[in-house]
């Protein structure tokens, strides 16, 4: 899916977070989780609204749990150019074990909760 | 009933736990649920399950909602098998439902399912539009005792809300 470019400040910080994160193992069992994307700014970043859309449509995509943070890192390098783009998905766990896959630049991501959503 | 007997009664009792063919529904599906014999129906206990993962769609513009659903209950005979109640949940995943009507629903297929003492849900829905939802359905076999649970609970509800996060 190619997300729509708007142009913004050059050398502006950016992180988007979403609790809303699921897709499917290949099992077809549905796996959820928070994503975390950061990147510097080259002059443009991709509409909100796009983007909402982007991860509403993994909601039926059967991947690999290790291969989620690349399938969102290669969506956004296909829509817009950036500098230092990193992924990190949180997993909730599966048989015990929590998974956090990464993709690209590291950072530390910012944890914010929904306000109102008890947890 | 000996340890090798129980064990063998609870084995025949559920078809979807420990089975590797598990077929995963995403439209409204009730038969998925499957319940095992309560062998204490003489005790009266709490059994809390809590569904951090529950999704659906919203009925108007098919945007994914998210929530927490906490179900409490008192069995009686029947108890619901939890691997099940995740399948049936999981079925919601592409059902279009308001935040109101399914934790009603849910609640009605479980008092359907089970016939408890007691049982109720609560739904903890993720803000849309800086609202977020919390309804909360309940229900009593009407004896005395569970009546007197349910509207102790139900009109002591949120007395003293919060803003959590």
């Amino acid at each position: 899916m190619q997300l729509q470019k708007v142009d913004i400040v050059k050398n502006t910080k950016l992180q988007y977070l979403s609790h809303e994160l699921l897709f499917l193992a290949k099992s077809g069992q549905p796996y959820r989780g928070s994503i975390y994307v950061n990147f510097m700014s080259l002059g443009e970043t991709f509409n909100l609204l796009d983007f909402k859309k982007y991860i509403t449509s993994l909601r039926d995509k059967k991947l690999n749990a290790e291969d989620i943070a690349y399938e969102i890192f290669l969506t956004i390098t296909k829509s817009i150019e950036t500098q230092n783009l990193g992924i990190v998905v949180d997993l909730t766990a599966r048989g015990g074990i929590q998974q956090r896959i990464s993709y690209g630049n590291e950072f530390n991501v910012v944890h914010k909760e929904n306000i109102f959503q008890v947890r | 009933m000996d340890e090798k007997a129980y064990k063998a009664k609870r084995a025949s009792e559920v078809t979807q736990l420990g089975s590797t063919q598990t077929q995963y529904k995403y439209e409204y599906d009730p038969t998925l649920l499957e319940t095992f014999e309560n062998v204490h129906p003489q005790m009266d206990y709490w059994v809390t399950l809590n569904a951090d993962e529950f999704t659906s769609l919203c009925p108007k513009t098919n945007q994914p909602d998210f929530g927490t659903l906490i179900i409490n209950y008192i069995p009686n005979i029947k108890m619901v098998e939890s691997k099940s109640l995740k399948l049936y949940l999981f079925s919601f995943m592409n059902s279009g439902e308001f935040h109101e009507d399914v934790v009603n629903k849910i609640g009605k297929d479980l008092v359907k399912l089970m016939e408890p003492k007691y049982l109720e849900v609560i739904g903890l829905f993720y803000p849309r539009g800086n609202i977020s939802i919390h309804p909360a359905f309940s229900y009593s076999n009407g004896d005395e005792k569970y009546n007197e649970i349910e509207k102790y609970r139900f009109l002591n509800r949120n007395l003293n809300p919060q803003r959590i996060g």
